[in-house]
């Protein structure tokens, strides 16, 4: 049961599609380590998130297995409820400090 | 070059190149159209690995909802260019780069080194129209997910209403 479409035999190697997020990914790491903007580094995460989900879809492709799908689909739900609550901590942040860079918020460091 | 291959050229440049470009451009506004742009290159390419349900609720929950709300927030508080102060950390970007790089170097080696699945798998199972995918999402989705199912509607519930408390004004 749960066996996707029988759309064919890719017309694109596997392999591509697994390059391709894998190259989002490293992109999405590059920016979460260098950028120095909160709002810019939770940008960069979706970006992971999505690379993630490109990989997740490939490998349902492959099996032809729907289960696949569905990770993918709570993967979105859970992105749009963290997007919710890492935007207001970001706004509650400015409230108190002015800035959302990364740098100059150093309480909890020392 | 077969029109799949032009398809998955053409989408998968758009999402790498705009990707690029967000980590690049210094304006956080710039830096969230980019990724709207990378998002509808991955809707493509979902659409390509037989899954338009998942690349309709990409576009529509990412780029129509998820970077709507990155918007406000960069012009509520007004954010428009990242403070250009001169390199004040010079050593941590350096560590990030080499980080970047290794981190990048051993999964894309790890990722093109996997077996390859058994693709054949495909051809044995029943052969369902791609219009008929909805229903068979939608039937697991109440069936072997159920759970998580409404457990998402719970934790949507509670984020929605933590953002309403976080974000509101304090009252002294």
């Amino acid at each position: 049961m749960n066996v996707l479409s029988g759309v064919a035999p890719m017309g694109v190697p596997p392999a591509a599609y697994l390059f391709v997020g894998t190259v989002l990914f490293a992109i999405g790491i590059a920016g979460a380590l260098l950028k120095r903007n909160a709002l810019s580094i939770f940008l960069s995460i979706e970006l992971m998130m999505n690379a993630v989900n490109l990989l997740i879809l490939t490998y349902a492709r492959m099996r032809g297995d729907a289960a696949g799908q569905m990770i993918v689909f709570f993967v979105i739900a859970i992105a749009a409820a963290e997007a919710a609550v890492g935007l207001a901590v970001f706004v509650a942040l400015f409230r108190a400090r002015e800035t959302v860079e990364v740098d100059k918020v150093n309480l909890l460091k020392w | 070059m077969s029109a799949a291959a032009v398809v998955f050229a053409f989408a998968s440049g758009l999402a790498i190149v705009f990707a690029l470009l967000m980590v690049l451009l210094k304006t956080p506004v710039k830096s969230v159209l980019a990724l709207v742009v990378t998002f509808f290159g991955l809707a493509i390419l979902s659409v390509q690995l037989a899954a338009p349900f998942i690349a309709a609720i990409q576009i529509i929950v990412y780029a129509g909802a998820i970077l709507v709300l990155f918007l406000f927030v960069i012009m509520l508080l007004n954010l428009n260019e990242e403070a250009r102060e001169k390199d004040a950390r010079p050593v941590q970007k350096a560590l990030g780069l080499v980080t970047v790089v290794a981190l990048g170097g051993v999964l894309l080696g790890a990722t093109l080194r996997a077996p390859e699945a058994p693709v054949t798998r495909l051809a044995s199972g029943p052969r369902v129209p791609v219009a008929d995918e909805i229903p068979v999402l939608g039937r697991l989705l109440f069936s072997d997910y159920l759970f998580a199912f409404e457990a998402m509607s719970v934790l949507l519930l509670v984020a929605a209403v933590g953002a309403l408390i976080l974000s509101k004004r304090r009252m002294d």
